[in-house]
């Protein structure tokens, strides 16, 4: 379902506001997909990634997952490349590392001399590091993919159905829940404090932050009271249950499913 | 107030201390009847959303005793009167928990253990009563303040109890929420819901409601009908209240000859038809 009225200002990408991945997966096309079926469909695709390990097996990932984000998730183009680019700065760092090696001896197909040492590079080098900085960003599409569709709320709901204890379920809802609540009246606490120019250098500053912590830790004991007095008055006994819809798993859509995976091997053998 | 509907709710002496010595609540006895419309009023802190958290179940009165129809609440039967007794906190954001509305709405119907199609078929109708239908799938966090409201009230219709407590539910409203609120209160009253509701808005309590409950640190200082109470200058003035508009403009023009005795309009409206 897509969320037309939903008042989305341009603004600066925040966590918790508009154009945060929480609030792509909320107003996603692909939401009312089931929920197991897409948290199967993300691991499939990434085993698949993983395991065939071959550069156009990732970069072929990488292409067809943008497309879904963008296309079915509804995720626009310039947000979608600002979620992949912190990522990418961690994975270009790594993956740089595995195509340079150290040596005493003038090794590898390109090389560099440092004194009595010689940084060096080999061709394979370099394809080792194409190939593991592909793969790694073909996971983390593949895990965009099932963040930007499902929200926290249902994959805590599929978590519960996949027999995580209890406790931890119940804790994830609830720490979502917070997450938004505590947000919120952090951002109205600071921008009290910036109103009296609680900000205006940076010993102020760092004053103004502590104490809005201070605050907002007494403030979600008193807050957690009151939370409790509410879900014992809609008779909460000590288990906390949500009801979830069903929404069930289409033939079609296993189908894609399956052509996709197939897709993906017997582009395997073909390149090999 | 006299009454001949059946009795609901009934409070002995009820007593409630949140440390011991310091009463936030003193000995109150309180009738109320099927069907009543009352609003609780009195300043901060006089012990209005304590005394509606013991009506519900939340808080165990530590002396004296409540009755659900005639029938005594135990310890064991704390889960009775939440079930019968819905409570719509001042906060919506208090009171809101899943990560959808109509999650959040079906919250209470799972608690009371409801067959899952009767569950769906009470959020259905709560969301259409409360004109959220569209909202169904959202998180709460991007709702705007009126509707996080409307999902709170949502959340008890869902319930489905017989007496409804709102604590102050006009506050933090913008006039067109405002509206609409009232629109559902005569609704539900409309179905034979007993209605309590807290507030600090003396023309809402005159327009609309039939009994009022004044409270004055943790005792009752009045309860009788409306316009009783807002007669009683001491009353008022010990709870800090002041004269409703419509009251002061019928009183000025009884003065002035210009309106029927005894006509007591609650509305504009009402005051256009008794003008002479």
């Amino acid at each position: 379902m897509k969320l037309q009225n939903f008042r989305r200002p341009r603004r600066h990408r925040q966590f918790h506001g508009t154009g945060s991945m929480d609030y792509y997966a909320a107003q996603s096309e692909l939401r009312n997909w089931n929920g197991s079926y897409k948290v199967i469909a993300a691991c499939m695709v990434l085993l698949l990634c993983l395991i065939l390990n071959q550069l156009e097996i990732s970069v072929t990932v990488i292409v067809s997952m943008g497309i879904v984000n963008i296309w079915g998730n509804q995720v626009s183009f310039r947000d979608y490349a600002g979620f992949l680019k912190i990522p990418m700065a961690f994975l270009l760092l790594g993956s740089g590392v595995i195509a340079f090696g150290i040596s005493k001896y003038p090794l590898g197909d390109f090389r560099i001399s440092l004194h009595w040492r010689y940084l060096c590079i080999s061709d394979e080098g370099i394809r080792q590091a194409l190939e593991l900085f592909f793969k790694s960003m073909g996971a983390v599409s593949t895990m965009y993919f099932l963040a930007l569709s499902t929200p926290a709320g249902e994959l805590a709901g599929i978590l519960r159905k996949a027999h995580v204890p209890k406790v931890v379920v119940e804790l994830m809802h609830m720490i979502y829940r917070f997450i938004f609540i505590l947000t919120k009246v952090q951002g109205n606490m600071k921008a009290a404090a910036v109103s009296r120019l609680g900000y205006v250098d940076f010993k102020t500053s760092c004053r103004s932050f502590g104490q809005t912590g201070g605050n907002l830790f007494l403030l979600s004991l008193r807050k957690a009271n009151t939370y409790y007095d509410a879900m014992v008055s809609r008779g909460y006994e000590g288990e906390l249950v949500f009801w979830e819809e069903e929404k069930p798993v289409k033939l079609w859509q296993v189908g894609i499913l399956a052509m996709y995976a197939a897709g993906l091997v017997f582009l395997y053998f073909w390149v090999k | 107030m006299e009454s001949n509907t059946e009795e609901i709710l009934r409070t002995e002496r009820l007593t409630y201390e949140y440390q011991p010595g310091s009463p936030a609540l003193r000995e109150l006895s309180i009738s109320i009847s099927q069907g009543e419309k009352i609003a609780v009023m009195g300043s901060n802190g006089a012990g209005k959303s304590t005394f509606f958290l013991n009506l519900n179940g939340v808080l165990l009165p530590t002396e004296g005793t409540i009755f659900y129809r005639g029938k005594r609440i135990g310890k064991k039967d704390l889960n009775d009167l939440r079930k019968h007794v819905g409570f719509v906190f001042q906060d919506a954001d208090n009171q809101i928990i899943a990560s959808s509305v109509q999650a959040e709405v079906a919250f209470g119907p799972v608690n009371l253990k409801l067959p899952k199609g009767e569950i769906e078929k009470r959020v259905t109708r709560a969301l259409e009563y409360m004109d959220l239908l569209e909202y169904r799938e959202r998180p709460p966090h991007y709702l705007s303040g009126g509707e996080k409201k409307r999902v709170s009230i949502a959340d008890i219709i869902a319930m489905k109890p017989e007496v409804i407590l709102f604590d102050e539910p006009t506050a933090a409203l913008d006039p067109l929420s405002g509206d609409m609120l009232e629109e559902v209160l005569d609704k539900l009253s409309g179905e034979g819901k007993t209605l309590l509701i807290s507030t600090h808005d003396v023309d809402f309590a005159y327009r609309w409601a039939q009994r009022i409950l004044v409270f004055d640190k943790g005792g009752l200082i009045a309860d009788s009908n409306t316009l009783e109470v807002f007669r009683q200058e001491e009353v008022l003035k010990r709870a800090h209240l002041k004269k409703p508009q419509m009251l002061t403009v019928y009183e000025t023009l009884l003065r002035k000859n210009l309106i029927r005795p005894d006509s007591y309009p609650r509305q504009a409206k009402e005051l256009a038809e008794t003008l002479m």
